[in-house]
Formats: C-alpha cells, structure tokens, sequence
C-alpha cells in the first residue's frame, strides 16, 4: 500500500516536472526563437554563402573556396585592412595600463571622490556615434583641442585623421578617452582584494609597490583576463568610429587617407553592402571569427600562468 | 469605474486614451473618404529637412491635378541599401528614389527594376528633349531603367577678392587647365611659418571633372570594357598629381583641407576665403547670396587642357534618379508621376525651389530660374553648362560602387606616391574589370 502510494507520487512528480520544463521552454521561447531564427539561422546562412557568389539581388551559387583563395591573394585591400585592424592592438596594452592606474588612483580614501569616479566613468557612457562627432572636432588639426594643446605646450601637431600615419594613432587617442568602462570594472576589483593581505604585507614591510605587484595584480587577475578578452573581441570588431569619422564626416573616401583607415570589419562592410559581394563578405567575416576564436584561445592558454582564482594553491 | 473616478493620473491616462481612439478613428474615416478608385502610392525619396518640404509641394500639387492618386513620401532615405533590403525582401515601395545613382547598374542587372523603354516611347516623351547626360544616368546598357528629376554639374567659381590680392584680373578666368594651375600656384598664400593660410584650389575629392575635360573615358563604349588607365584618364590624373606637388604635396594639402567647414552652410572654404578657386556645383550661388550675400566671384565652364580645345564646356552630371520596383503595385501611377515632373510646370517649380538644374533642355531656358535676385544670373551659367555636349556623367555599371571607391583609393594612391597615374590606374581596371567579369 504504502509502496503502490510512493510510485503514484513520484509519477505525478515526473508529470509535474515535464509539464514544468514545458511551461519553462514556453515562457523563454520569444528568446528560443528569436535566436533561432535571428542568429543561429544567420551564422549557419553566412557560412554556406561564404561558399558561393553571392550579390544580395540575386540568388547565390555554388563556388566551392573561390571567396577565400580571393580573400587571401588580396594584399592591397584584404591584408591591408588586416594590418589596420591589426595596428588596433597596439591600444590594449595603453588601455589596460590607463584604466587600471586611474582606478587604483580612485580607490583612495580621499574626499570627493565619488565625484571623480562619475567625472572619469561618463565618456564611456557616451554612445560611440555621439564620441565619434566630437572627437571629429578635437582632432580637427586647425581647431581642434588636441592640437591647440600640443601647440601650447610646443609639440610638434599633426593633421591626424587626415594624415595617414597618423589616423590610427588618433582612433587611439579618441579611444583612451573613453577607458571609463574597463576603470569601473578594476574599480569594483580592487575594493574586493582582501584588507588582511594588505595588512600582512605591511608587517612584513612591503613598499606601495610591492603591495601593488605581489597583493593587487594577482588578487585582480581575473578581472584583467575578462577585460583584455573583451578588448580583443572588441579590436577585432573595430568598425563604428572609422566608418563615422572617415569619408562623409571626415575628408575624402571612407577608410581613407590611402586606406589607413580601412579597417577589417570596416571593409567587410563594403563588400557586403555596397559592392553586393555578400559571399566574399561572409568569408570575410568567419575568417574574422577564426582569427578571433584563435586569439581567444591563446589568451586563455597564457592565462593559466598568470590568472589567479580565490582559493587556488599552486 | 469607482478606482477611475478617484484615481486622478488614471482618469488622465483613460482620458488620453479615449482622444488616442478618437483621433484613430478619425484617420480611418478620412483614408476610405477617399472612396473608390483612389490610388495610393507609396514613394522613398533622399531629401531631407527642406528639401523634402519642396518635394511636398511638387506631390501635392500633383494630387490637386491628379484627384485619384494620393502619394505618400517617405523623406530621408538617403541610405539606399535601405531600399534595397526592401527590394531583396520583396516588400518595396511603389517607386523610389536611388540617392546615389551608382546603384542604377545592379538593380537593373539583378532585374530588381523595371524597364521603362516602352512606358517612355508609349508616353510620347522625346529623348531629344532631356539634357542628354541626364538620361545616361539613367541607362543600363542602352535601356532606361531610371527617370531624372533634376540634376547637378559642375562649373569653376573663383573669388574676385582673391584674384585681386594675387594680382590677377578679378573678371578673367583661367582660359586653359594650365593657367589655372599657375593660377591656383599665385593664389595660395602662406604664413611666416610657411602654413598655407589659402590654397589656389580646392582640392578635389574626384577625379571625374578633370577626366571630362581631358576627354577621358570609364568604359569602352563598344565593347564595354573598363578603360580606367584610359591615356586621357592617365593625363588628367598626372596633371593634378603635378599641381598638388607644386602646391606643397599632398600631407600639406590634406592638413589644411581637413580644417574645412561642412558645404552650403556659412563656413564652406570658397566662403570664408580659404580657397580662391573651386570646381562646385549648382547650388553654391544660392547659398552665397545667403550666407556671404557680399562676397565677389565669378562663375564659368573650367576650361580644357590647352592640347584639348574641343573639350571647352566641359562639366559632370550627377543626380538622383527615380526608379520602379518589379514588384511595384502600382507601376502604371508611379509612371505616370515620373512623367509629369518632366513638365514644365513641376521642373521650374522644384528647380526653383532647390536651386538646382532641370534635366528638361527646354526649361534650362526658363525666365523663371533666371531672373529675379542676382544669384540667379550665376545660377544660370550652369543652366546653359547643363546641355553642353561635353556633360559627362558615370556610366551605369553593375559594378559602378567598386568602380568609384577604386578610383578615390587610386587617387590617394597616386597623391602620395605610392603608385604611378598609369600604374594606379591600371590596377583599378583589372580589379574592377575581374569583378565585372564575374557578374
């Protein structure tokens, strides 16, 4: 009796948990099928068309690895965006360094200081677009506010975004400016690094330094691992700034002066949408994702030497 | 019904509501007063601001002679990839407007547009009677797949104040391309430190007036090929290379040309006196005459190579074109509409309003757009520039987009040395003539 009552119950139980995982799968299916049908279906699209010519207006055929072969006998236009992009990378290093000294700068116990954690976190919370315009102004080499700076000061100036050495330099420029975001991440690491490793190395007589090196890079090392491969992602995907800032907004052709701004996802983006070679885009972008997921991964490689988790002996 | 009645905020939102429903029901209401046989057109066009209020009046003037057609303009559409994701999913508007024709040769190639030829010769329109480069615009390989209404050229304004402070004659422009290099060599002027504080000319952002007045050529016109590195295309290239040269090259001219302020708007270089000379368009004296209304220029055709004489009245063509999908539900009213703005009385109206050209020869002639306030007499040299036999436009190519950016890539190829004329150019014919190849 008692055991024929258990079965029954644990019966009820299971239709209640399937019925349950049904109602669940019911309340997240606008997201099920907005993936399914808005990225899954896209990505699996993009890799069968990277096969085939494709010009948006009509349908595609076949042309097996043509897009790639293409892709990588192009030095003028492909590798040249390549290396732009690649240029790019030159900015997490400055960024990691500037964040992480204007948060440590910030974790002091000083008067006011809430007011200069808002005045430094606001530029990242400025739409890229919004920062592009401006910037377009401060780079200006007549008007602009970097150059009147760097002529005060008797440096030498530079017609930046017009200039091509010096266009990518000042993406960079712009971009440090707005390090608010990754400084608000270090922030809220370095108030989670425990008192007590501070406290024990002051008996031991550490320097600032010392605490700096040996307590607070490695207690925030996995904060720097989470912003250095979102800064990769990020670089690989450099597009918004140059396609607002170059061309139309600028002087002369997208991209421009002599390409240097043509970055990767920038020329992507031409292919795709104004020269209708969807198929070379496609191929474009998941060579893009290759060399992403590539970079990923090494970073994750490296990271075990050198990213330390609470609680972990070595 | 007792919560509404105490709750103030809720009787406000019921309120609005109900005027929300209201205001509904009065739109429907009006859309079926329109009872039967009334058409509605649904239109994308580019124009923005106040441009897109001329446009307006040109739409409702039609439908108060056109009592069963309502046309509604979306404005703004000046992204024509915007249309063309509508094209690809099968739900485009009535007819549209290509912003940047460039994108005429692969709609019509991919049969996304109709072909007007019939509609044009069935609708008693003449050929002779349209400026004839506007309607190069508007052909894919020899058929029309496109209408103009209105167009832009090009013509060269010189500041007579300039003139006169390099000691040149205010009211004699340069009479061949080559005077106008020393020219623009004697009106760049430069600071203590060596900065120019104006340049001579403007420099350009295409190469496309000096390839029309070398009498160069983009494609073959019997076999269709690409002819980038045509001989002339080669010269005109060289000879502005040569000039920027003179002028300081190109990094110098670049740094003082990136200091320039947005066109036809108060600070545009030619109007605070940056540049002594330009190659512009149509609208500039209208624009003069309300920002600098006191400035002194001149306006004429740019003069040709001394080596090519019949070259003289050269000049560009460039507009808007208007289109009709495949899938178009109306294509019968939508041309019907692109026939009326051939009109005289729908060209001089928009032409009037937006100091721009009529793509009709009889109405570049208009009393109308050349009398009344003096920048109209400026104006009116582009009028007449319009139908010389020297307009160009660029011809409408599937591949015509990669055909541009290839040609402002090799320019700045060109400009800072990187490549030969020849050899810059050469590469843009095989990269483009591969990708033509391919269609």
């Amino acid at each position: 009796m008692i055991a024929f009552t258990r079965r029954q119950n644990s019966l009820t139980e299971s239709r209640r948990a399937r019925q349950a995982i049904w109602l669940g799968l019911a309340f997240i299916s606008p997201w099920i099928v907005g993936f399914l049908i808005f990225t899954l279906y896209p990505i699996v699209a993009s890799l069968y068309y990277s096969f085939c010519e494709y010009r948006v207006l009509s349908p595609p055929h076949w042309v097996g690895v043509r897009n790639y072969v293409e892709l990588f006998s192009d030095r003028e236009y492909f590798l040249q965006s390549l290396l732009n992009t690649a240029f790019m990378f030159l900015e997490l290093p400055l960024a990691l360094i500037l964040s992480l000294a204007i948060a440590l700068l910030l974790n002091m116990n000083l008067r006011g200081m809430a007011f200069f954690r808002t005045l430094y976190y606001i530029p990242s919370v400025v739409p890229t677009v919004a920062t592009s315009i401006l910037w377009l102004w401060l780079l200006n080499p007549d008007y602009g506010l970097i150059n009147k700076t760097l002529a005060w000061l008797h440096l030498p100036v530079s017609a930046w975004l017009n200039d091509r050495t010096w266009a990518k330099p000042g993406f960079i420029v712009m971009d440090l400016w707005a390090v608010g975001g990754g400084m608000i991440i270090y922030l809220a690491a370095l108030q989670g690094v425990p008192q007590h490793l501070y406290e024990a190395a002051d008996l031991d007589g550490a320097t600032w330094w010392d605490k700096v090196r040996h307590v607070t890079l490695p207690a925030i090392s996995p904060v720097i691992f989470f912003n250095l491969i979102l800064g990769v992602i990020g670089t690989f995907q450099y597009f918004t700034q140059a396609f607002i800032m170059t061309g139309a907004g600028g002087s002369g052709s997208v991209g421009g002066p002599a390409n240097s701004t043509l970055f990767y996802a920038l020329y992507l983006y031409q292919n795709a949408f104004q020269y209708f070679r969807m198929g070379y885009a496609c191929a474009m972008a998941w060579v893009l994702f290759i060399l992403t997921l590539l970079a990923s991964f090494i970073v994750f490689k490296t990271s075990a030497r050198w990213v330390y988790y609470e609680g972990e002996t070595r | 019904m007792e919560l509404i009645r105490h709750n103030r905020r809720l009787r406000w939102g019921v309120g609005l509501l109900l005027c929300g429903l209201l205001l509904g029901a009065h739109g429907c209401r009006r859309a079926e007063a329109d009872g039967p046989g009334v058409v509605h057109l649904s239109l994308w066009t580019g124009w923005s601001g106040q441009e897109e209020k001329n446009f307006e009046r040109v739409l409702r003037r039609y439908e108060q002679l056109h009592p069963n057609i309502r046309i509604r303009n979306l404005g703004a559409v000046s992204d024509d990839t915007k249309t063309i994701r509508a094209l690809v999913a099968g739900v485009p508007p009535d007819f549209f407007q290509i912003w940047d024709p460039s994108y005429l040769g692969p709609l019509a190639r991919n049969h996304a547009i109709r072909p007007m030829d019939a509609l044009f010769r069935a609708s008693g329109l003449r050929e002779s009677d349209f400026v004839p480069a506007s309607l190069r615009l508007c052909k894919y390989q020899g058929h029309l797949y496109g209408m103009p209404f209105l167009i832009d050229d090009t013509a060269l304004l010189w500041d007579k104040g300039a003139f006169k402070e390099a000691g040149l004659d205010p009211d004699r422009p340069p009479r061949t391309l080559e005077e106008l290099a020393d020219y623009a060599l004697k009106l760049t002027k430069r600071d203590a430190n060596g900065q120019i504080v104006r340049l001579g000319l403007r420099p350009l952002t295409d190469p496309y007036m000096l390839i029309a007045l070398f009498g160069g050529k983009l494609v073959d016109p019997v076999t269709g090929r690409i002819t980038a590195d045509d001989p002339a295309n080669v010269a005109a290239l060289t000879w502005y290379k040569n000039l920027v040269d003179r002028l300081g090259g190109i990094e110098q001219v670049n740094a003082f040309a990136s200091g320039f302020g947005r066109d036809q708007t108060a600070s545009s270089p030619f109007f605070v006196g940056k540049v002594a000379m330009m190659f512009n368009g149509e609208w500039n004296p209208y624009w003069i005459s309300r920002y600098v209304p006191g400035m002194k220029y001149g306006v004429a055709p740019v003069p040709p190579p001394a080596s090519r004489p019949d070259r003289a009245r050269s000049t560009w063509l460039g507009g808007n074109v208007f289109c009709i999908p495949v899938e178009s539900k109306h294509p019968k009213e939508a041309w019907d509409f692109l026939v009326w703005v051939q009109s005289r009385e729908a060209q001089v109206m928009f032409a009037h309003d937006m100091n721009n050209v009529p793509n009709t020869r009889e109405v570049l002639k208009a009393r109308e757009l050349r009398t009344g306030p003096p920048f109209r007499y400026k104006y009116a040299i582009f009028l007449d520039l319009a139908d010389s036999p020297n307009a160009e436009a660029f011809p409408a190519l599937p591949v015509t987009n990669l055909y541009m950016s290839q040609m402002a890539n090799a320019m700045d190829r060109i400009l800072y040395r990187d490549k030969t004329p020849a050899q810059a150019l050469a590469d843009v014919r095989q990269r483009v003539q591969k990708e033509l190849d391919e269609q």
